[in-house]
């Protein structure tokens, strides 16, 4: 008998994922203090919906009510107005699990305007503390199985544990366990026990601070705080008699990290509720309401036929906001990238590097005895099969990748390459080389240049951006060319998001995943999006389709970023390369970066895409590369300023290649850019666009402080 | 077209939703003539059984369901609207209910180390065979959150139960076609979403 025909005589023992809210955004945790941004909150309950999740907290840690924003406006989804409300209403339309929703709650008719706007419990940490009394109040007014107390706790020098408010910033002198009963007798329902010093640790529960409390009381204790693995969760509830794993950051991280940690749970003899993928209602691929999608394209063209930009009206004036830069590097506060800034004003981006140049080498060591690790549970057994897949573009990265798997790892990979049909030439033979000069199979993707074309110039209009077939493509086709041949493991070189703004710790490991891809890749622009657009059918959309979920998860297919796993710098590796390997380093300069380097696998990348970037946001590649050179110690702040002030504005000749390319004139090309303006960042004042700009100054902290 | 009475007792926003998301049409009203021309009525509810009850007789909807129902037309009770079809209840005292489905709502029984009020996913196994949970997997969990379940008098009119200690407890109820369930679909994920779909598929056919 298997487990899911068992019933059992009482409610199941729950998973519960846990989402920080920050101003709008989900953040991942680490310590109560450093907020990365992982994206927008509809894209991830979306996700945990088609995982089958149990049921969903949600905390809200901003500061303030209002300020909500998802800070551009060029993604798919939205949400209407700026408040921790307006979010949680955008939230429940695609939330069907039991829904707590925690943060800044002082009062009755706070709890009242939380369970109106769609949630089913409320989470009260602070307040009840300071004013204990709400809680009885609250219970008898709403019912106790609505009322969560939070408790925050920290381990005491002492032995024991003391819980904390106010976001782990005051101390109370109670013990949690005591907290515990006196709450339970004012009638809370549940409480979520925390642990700051294991928050964002990956260590594992503090199983003795939650079997102390869970033995105190009889109302359901929910763990939280400290799962790095799948199975930290089950002694949560096996040892630490907790009714409920709740597990934040890691579910972020991998592909079905939901359903594999249910997997996980369920061996080690937890009996949770059998997990099942995807829904008839809600299925993974969004299904855009196409009247409305078509008439925000027209209202698009009709603005830059009108010369009528968004970002140019009087009303866009309130989204304004102060532009601060990295007061290390040269990243502003309104960008593409996910970006948090510490009190010192320092980027995520810089945070993360500073942690990455002080990894030792015997932490190297030991992150490529990690590798091998998976590498060898993935890799061929019996012969039958490639080991592993290497999705390559023909670049440096591609050839340093290639030569570890190989060389390092004695791996027979199978390189797989989207091929976006924008290539330099430089780039072109470098990639074509590969198969020759690394004596491997090499599967290169090909979509019929007249479906390029289309969405090359539909993907511009709809989001700003020509060049979605080449994101979404180069993170679909190695993972679906895998899928198709059963092959379990694939390698991606660095995590963009994780070098370029930190987005994530450097002992997260982040996976290639779905979310991630369409959120981020995509901006929320599935493939789905242009079928029956300019005469597209689903069979041309086929290189854009990712693999299923259950296909996934029966394989265990995992898209894995090598640059976690072995030391990376570029520049380092250049000599290897071009000595053995025969790649051919780039002399022509780009217009927009001082870097020859990079991107040559698609010339827009640099050019025009970039460009568009700039006139979303006002900056541009060059502001991302002096930023990795800055906290490589390449280069001085001073002198990035001034290659940022010169190249970001840069209108690339490339723009005329992709203008014959796909039929367009530039002016009709400039004013639908300009209608992509973030009123954020630009303003219209006599007759032309301004932003602030970056300048170098003495005092940086200035703007700070 | 379904019609959802909204007596002012509980946030039904989330069965709204859940309705926007199988597709299915809808009207909110607490007028009895809505119920009188009703093809479909579904009955929400959260809180106690004398509160819901009051509702109703407050905005005159007790004989309009009443009428609905004997006229054999769909109609569907959740969570306390499920308990409120029964003869009556014992929650805070001896309270009648609609008395369209012959049973009794009473306290969830007392099994050491089971909590009442039962919170959660439960296993629910289907008894009967009903139009409501159509393409179900056997065992399926729904979410549950309920101090008192109905026993219904007659074994027939149970589809659906969960184990609650050694105890069989009335999880879905169905007589004709008038349906009950005790969990709340709209908080079930695709398995309660699928139940919301099956009531309103039997609208249509209507």
């Amino acid at each position: 008998m298997t487990v899911s025909a068992l019933t059992y005589s009482r409610p199941h023992p729950r998973l519960i994922p846990v989402l920080l809210l920050k101003h709008g955004v989900i953040v991942r945790s680490q310590l109560f203090k450093v907020h990365q941004v992982i994206g927008n909150p509809m894209s991830t309950v979306e996700r945990y919906s088609n995982w089958n999740v149990d049921e969903l907290i949600i905390l809200d840690i901003s500061r303030g009510e209002d300020r909500h924003d998802l800070r551009r406006d060029d993604l798919q989804q939205h949400y209407a107005g700026n408040s921790a409300l307006d979010v949680l209403k955008a939230i429940t339309k695609v939330c069907f699990m039991p829904l707590t929703f925690g943060g800044r709650i002082q009062s009755i008719v706070d709890i009242e305007t939380r369970l109106a706007a769609g949630a089913d419990k409320v989470a009260i940490n602070t307040t009840a503390f300071d004013n204990p009394a709400l809680i009885e109040q609250a219970a008898r007014r709403f019912g106790s199985q609505c009322i969560v107390v939070s408790i925050d706790t920290r381990a005491s020098e002492k032995g024991g544990w003391e819980v904390f408010v106010d976001g782990g910033r005051r101390a109370t002198g109670r013990s949690p366990a005591d907290w515990a009963r006196e709450m339970e007798r004012r009638g809370a329902g549940e409480i979520l026990l925390n642990s700051i010093d294991r928050d964002g640790s990956a260590k594992g529960y503090d199983l003795d601070l939650i079997r102390c409390v869970a033995d105190a009381i009889f109302i359901p204790v929910v763990a939280c705080g400290g799962v790095g693995r799948y199975d930290h969760i089950a002694p949560a509830i096996l040892d630490g008699h907790a009714a409920a794993a709740a597990v934040a950051n890691l579910f972020h991280f991998f592909e079905l990290a939901y359903p594999h940690a249910k997997q996980a749970a369920t061996s080690a003899g937890v009996r949770m509720r059998p997990g099942r993928l995807g829904s008839r209602f809600l299925a993974r691929e969004p299904v855009y309401d196409q009247a409305r999608e078509g008439a925000r394209i027209e209202e698009r063209l009709r603005q830059a036929r009108d010369c009528d930009y968004p970002a140019a009206s009087p009303e866009a004036a309130v989204k304004r906001r102060d532009i601060r830069w990295c007061t290390e590097c040269t990243y502003p506060s309104i960008s593409a990238a996910p970006m948090e800034f510490d009190e010192n004003g320092v980027c995520t981006g810089c945070q993360m590097a500073k942690v990455k140049a002080a990894i030792s080498t015997a932490e190297w060591a030991r992150r490529k005895e990690l590798l091998r690790d998976i590498v060898d549970r993935y890799r061929c057994k019996d012969g039958s099969r490639h080991d592993v897949v290497v999705a390559v573009s023909g670049g440096k990265d591609s050839y340093f990748q290639v030569h570890v798997l190989k060389e390092e790892f004695g791996l027979n990979p199978l390189l797989v390459t989207y091929d976006g049909n924008n290539w330099t030439d430089v780039g072109w033979r470098n990639m074509v080389r590969m198969r020759e000069a690394f004596r491997v199979d090499h599967v290169i993707i090909r979509p019929s240049v007249a479906t390029l074309k289309k969405l090359n110039k539909l993907a511009f209009v709809i989001m700003g951006d020509m060049n979605w077939h080449a994101h979404v493509g180069i993170m679909t086709a190695p993972m679906a060319e895998a899928a198709r041949r059963g092959i379990p493991l694939v390698f991606y070189g660095e995590h963009g998001y994780l070098d370029l703004c930190g987005q994530f710790s450097m002992d997260d490991f982040p996976e290639v995943n779905y979310r991630d891809r369409l959120e981020h890749f995509a901006r929320g622009y599935e493939w789905t999006y242009f079928v029956d657009r300019d005469g597209l059918k689903s069979q041309d959309m086929d290189i854009w389709k990712y693999p299923a979920d259950q296909a996934m998860l029966d394989l265990d297919l995992r898209g894995i970023f090598l640059g976690n796993y072995v030391y990376w710098e570029a520049n380092e590796h250049i000599k290897l390369i071009t000595e053995r390997y025969g790649f051919e380093v780039s002399q022509e300069a780009f217009d927009r970066t001082y870097r020859t380097m990079s991107n040559l696998d698609d010339m827009h990348e640099n050019g025009v895409h970039d460009y568009l970037k700039y006139i979303k946001f006002g900056y541009g590649r060059a502001t991302d590369h002096t930023c990795k050179d800055i906290r490589a110690g390449l280069m001085d702040r001073n002198r990035a300023i001034e290659l940022v002030n010169h190249y970001d504005p840069i209108k690339p000749r490339d723009l005329y290649r992709w203008l014959e390319y796909v039929g367009m004139s530039e002016d009709e090309f400039d004013r639908i850019a300009d209608t992509f303006r973030d009123p954020r960042v630009w303003h219209f004042q006599n007759n032309r666009w301004v932003r602030a700009t970056l300048t170098a100054v003495s005092d940086r902290r200035a703007g700070w402080l | 077209m379904i019609t959802i009475i909204d007596s002012g007792i509980c946030n039904i926003g989330s069965v709204l939703t859940a309705l926007d998301r199988v597709g299915a049409r809808y009207i909110v009203t607490t007028e009895p003539a809505h119920v009188n021309s009703a093809s479909a009525l579904l009955l929400p509810g959260v809180g106690a059984f004398a509160d819901g009850m009051e509702a109703l007789r407050r905005n005159s909807l007790v004989e309009p369901i009443r009428a609905h129902a004997v006229a054999g037309k769909p109609l569907l009770g959740v969570c306390l609207g499920m308990q409120l079809l029964a003869d009556g209840s014992d929650e805070f005292g001896t309270h009648e209910g609609l008395g369209l489905v012959p049973g009794w709502v009473r306290r969830l029984p007392s099994v050491p180390s089971l909590r009442v009020p039962n919170i959660g996913w439960c296993d629910m196994q289907v008894t009967n065979s009903t139009k409501l949970f159509a393409g179900s997997e056997a065992n399926t969990s729904f979410y549950f959150v309920h101090s008192y379940a109905m026993e219904c008098d007659d074994l027939d009119n149970i589809v659906g139960s969960i184990d609650f200690g050694d105890h069989k407890v009335t999880a879905a109820c169905q007589r004709g076609n008038i349906f009950g369930a005790q969990f709340h679909p709209e908080k079930s994920q695709d398995a309660g979403l699928a139940v919301i779909a099956n009531f309103a598929a039997l609208v249509d056919l209507k």
